[in-house]
């Protein structure tokens, strides 16, 4: 049984004490009562101050315009306030409105704060069941006057923007069969378009994603990320039947192109990874049957009011090594041999950057980064990849990759300033060397995807793991490199002032200079290493730059590369927010 | 059963999902706040009502608690998940007990943060059919499927076997993402053989007689997957682990196990 509680704060009746006079209140108006419904308008252009999606923006970029915090006066950034969270492991990107930020605690507890001070204005404690590990989700929608939230326990909520009320609450699927959100919703047209995770052993037949009512959360249509039915992408399973098809994740929200009307948005791996265990290999002999594995580690676009699927292409058929495409696409509008192209831009794992027309999906280019030894070569007509059979993990060896499973880019997202026409990628050099295993130790419980990443440094490697690529998207060389030691954990935030904002293992956040590479400034130690998304903002006219502090999945599991880098051991969350001095 | 089996404990972890939502540091909520106990005239132990065994672990651990002269707390998991990563028995282990009842010996699938007890019994994967031409797995026709728990090491032993045959003889192997649904799955025709671990098969032959017309048949050309089951234990309990291993040899060698496992018959046995 579930229960839901409101706990609102109304700081406004705190602040009524008594002999506090009119004139008093007045000038200690709550924030929260100039907050404004967030229109389809604002979604599509959205102000400057304002963060209101995920990547911020439709197109997924990460940018943002504001610049009174540049590369002139970044060196007197300093922290404004902080706001320590539930501890626990979580990966946050804060929404912001009206000067208003809003942010998921690991508990799931929402909080509404003052973006200037850091007050809370209200929070909302949505209880999770029992046997349901409290950890965050990545991101939340704003539409309207309801903040939308997706839940560790696969349910869909919304809340009132001004005073955390809970509006609606809806089941999108069973948890107990493993179905969960790590990230959350978009909102495209009054719709909740939302991605599902944790289709792993529990229940067969893979992800999907699902429409969603904004005014009542309720189901309008479902798109399954496996093939399934009588169709040619069906018959790309090796003759598995649904029954024995896993994975196929969608843990990482869309982009919106609303000139098409579409949504691109990535599906991850099939499971369990090794394709022996997954009957994905040996191929088949029947001639009408493939093993690709459609739609794993493939670009959807989808058309967000009913759902239908538009084209895909298959990055990365019958993987192996955990090695997703499910990131972000970035739409992005540059020459390629000298015609604009509408392109959607994605980075696997494997760390390729790889352009698609998002008209009609045609692969259009790649460029790698990380040292790889997956993929041998790219037909540059078709993206095809010829993957290196060394690295196929084989029952009873042990096989070499680089990298492996969390990837040269996790999930930290890349991001892309029009200033520059850049893509900023956080990156991680390391190998892995990769075995077969059982995953049945308990009746219930279960321990990895079949293999165990026993991961290295890169054999030529020069002991610097983390790194921030910036690739010139125009002629697709790169810019800059910065290196260092522990690994770089955080998205990149490219800025209107010239800045790359980044975070690392090491628990410092840095900001370079967009064009050189140049850092030029560095914050003090936190409290824990930084794996988040970090943001900038406006409220009160003033930019304030937040990141959360925190311990979370994917680039954490580095840390054994680097046990010079010391964490705290009870994983605390804190939003730290910097501004310029007054 | 070799005792060095008992110790299955390798630095490197599996990590388990479909994205990285997995650590090798596992974690529980206020894992802080849990210290040292300082009751330590109690056997705190864990049993799982999803798990086919957990009556028969019951009775074991009583037994273990008893010959070690210790009092038996017992705790029942209440849980409906369907499956779960073993780092959340990390968090079970932190508040709600010393050992964990039922956990397979296999080495190399465990952290470093967890190990086990040496076994108290050893069972089987088993291939089940309810095809009454069949009666090893040789009579199985290439083109017919099996459908296999995933991931256990009965099934890498099979896809180990299969790849290893001329296309052309390989039966089909499924991947059923548990014991549940590979039984299903053979009730409903989906597959003509099923690999399961045997006490699944024998809980549910119990509960519904739906899975009364299921047999088992001969492995060959397989061997048998044998697995000792143990009970896991957070690393630092180096003291009761040697206890319980003590406890476990001589209640195997009086036969009170043996006994427990008769009076339910359960499909184990135990290593003498």
């Amino acid at each position: 049984m579930t229960y839901f509680k409101l706990r609102s704060v109304l700081l406004t009746a705190t602040a009524l004490t008594a002999g506090m006079s009119a004139t008093t209140l007045a000038a200690q108006e709550n924030p929260i009562d100039k907050v404004s419904p967030v229109t389809d308008e604002m979604l599509l252009n959205p102000p400057d101050g304002d963060w209101l999606m995920w990547r911020r923006t439709y197109n997924g970029w990460g940018y943002s315009p504001l610049d009174q915090i540049n590369k002139e006066n970044v060196g007197d950034l300093q922290l404004a306030w902080s706001w320590a969270m539930t501890p626990g492991r979580t990966q946050e990107t804060p929404l912001v409105h009206d000067g208003i930020i809003y942010i998921q605690n690991s508990d799931q507890t929402i909080q509404a704060l003052d973006g200037a001070s850091g007050d809370l204005i209200w929070e909302y404690q949505y209880d999770l069941p029992d046997d349901v590990e409290p950890r965050g989700v990545r991101n939340k929608a704003i539409y309207q006057d309801k903040l939308i939230v997706a839940t560790r326990d696969a349910h869909l909520i919304a809340l009132d923007t001004k005073t955390g009320q809970l509006v609606w609450d809806k089941t999108v699927a069973n948890h107990t069969f493993g179905y969960n959100f790590t990230s959350g919703p978009m909102v495209v047209n009054g719709v909740i378009v939302q991605g599902m995770t944790g289709c792993g052993g529990g229940q067969p037949g893979g992800c999907f994603f699902t429409g969603h009512d904004v005014n009542t959360g309720e189901e309008i249509w479902r798109i399954n990320t496996i093939a399934q039915g009588d169709s040619p992408e069906s018959n790309t399973w090796n003759g598995v039947p649904v029954e024995s098809r896993y994975g196929a994740s969608a843990w990482i929200p869309g982009t919106y192109d609303p000139e098409q009307n579409l949504i691109f948005a990535g599906v991850g791996q099939p499971y369990p990874w090794n394709t022996e265990i997954a009957g994905l290999t040996p191929p088949s002999s029947d001639p009408n049957v493939t093993n690709e594995a459609l739609y794993t580690n493939s670009t959807l676009a989808i058309d967000p009011s009913n759902g239908e699927l538009k084209w895909y292409h298959q990055h990365l058929p019958t993987d192996s090594l955990d090695l997703d495409y499910v990131y972000e696409r970035l739409l992005i509008d540059l020459p390629v041999d000298g015609t604009t192209r509408k392109m959607a831009v994605t980075t696997g794992k494997i760390g390729i950057i790889e352009a698609l027309d998002r008209e009609t999906g045609e692969y259009l280019w790649d460029v790698e980064t990380v040292p790889q030894n997956v993929v041998l070569s790219i037909d540059p007509e078709t993206g095809d990849k010829t993957i290196n059979p060394e690295v196929i993990p084989v029952i009873g060896e042990t096989t070499f990759n680089c990298p492996a499973d969390p990837g040269g880019r996790a999930w930290q997202a890349t991001a892309y300033s029009p200033r520059t026409e850049a893509l900023y990628l956080p990156t991680v050099e390391f190998c892995s060397n990769t075995t077969v295993n059982p995953l049945d130790p308990g009746a219930i419980y279960t321990g990895g995807g079949l293999q165990t990443y026993s991961r290295v440094e890169h054999p030529d490697g020069d002991g610097n793991i983390g790194q921030v690529r910036a690739i010139n998207l125009n002629d697709r060389s790169e810019m800059w490199q910065y290196r260092q030691r522990p690994p770089v954990t955080s998205s990149t935030l490219p800025t209107g002032g010239g800045l790359v904002f980044v975070g690392s293992l090491d628990r410092k956040f840095m900001a370079f200079d967009d064009e050189t590479g140049e850092k030029l400034w560095e914050s003090g130690k936190l409290s824990s290493s930084l794996e988040s998304f970090p943001i900038t903002y406006e409220a009160g006219g003033k930019q304030y730059v937040a990141i959360t502090a925190n311990f979370a999945s994917g680039l954490g599991r580095l840390a054994s590369l680097t046990p010079e880098v010391k964490l705290p051991a009870n994983d605390p969350i804190t939003l730290f927010v910097f501004a310029l001095p007054d | 059963m070799s005792s060095a089996l008992a110790v299955a404990v390798l630095s490197a972890g599996p990590i388990r999902g479909d994205e990285p939502e997995f650590f090798e540091r596992p974690s529980a909520p206020n894992q802080w706040t849990f210290g040292r106990r300082l009751d330590e005239s109690q056997l705190r132990y864990c049993v799982d009502p999803r798990d086919p065994d957990w009556e028969v672990a019951t009775a074991i651990a009583d037994a273990l608690a008893q010959g070690l002269l210790l009092e038996p707390q017992r705790y029942v998991i209440d849980s409906e998940y369907v499956s779960e990563d073993i780092t959340k028995v990390y968090a079970i282990l932190l508040e709600h007990c010393d050992i964990h009842m039922g956990f397979k010996l296999i080495p190399g699938s465990y952290s470093d943060w967890a190990m086990l007890t040496r076994a108290y019994y050893e069972a089987d994967y088993v291939f089940v059919t309810a095809d009454p031409d069949i009666n090893a797995l040789d009579d199985l026709a290439p083109t017919r499927p099996i459908g296999a728990t995933l991931g256990t090491a009965a099934h890498i032993r099979l896809v180990s076997y299969l790849t290893a045959l001329p296309a052309e003889e390989r039966w089909p192997a499924f991947p059923m993402g548990t014991n549940d649904l590979a039984l299903t799955s053979l009730l409903n025709g989906t597959v003509d053989v099923a690999l399961v671990w045997a006490p699944t098969l024998w809980a549910k032959q119990r509960e519904d007689s739906a899975y009364a017309g299921l047999r088992i048949i001969d492995p060959a050309p397989l061997p048998p997957t044998t697995l000792g089951v143990g009970a896991i234990m957070l690393s630092n309990e180096t003291f009761l682990r040697a206890a319980l291993d003590e406890a476990i040899s001589a209640l195997s060698a009086d036969g009170t196990i043996t006994d427990i496992l008769a009076e339910y018959g359960f499909p184990a046995r135990v290593e003498q």
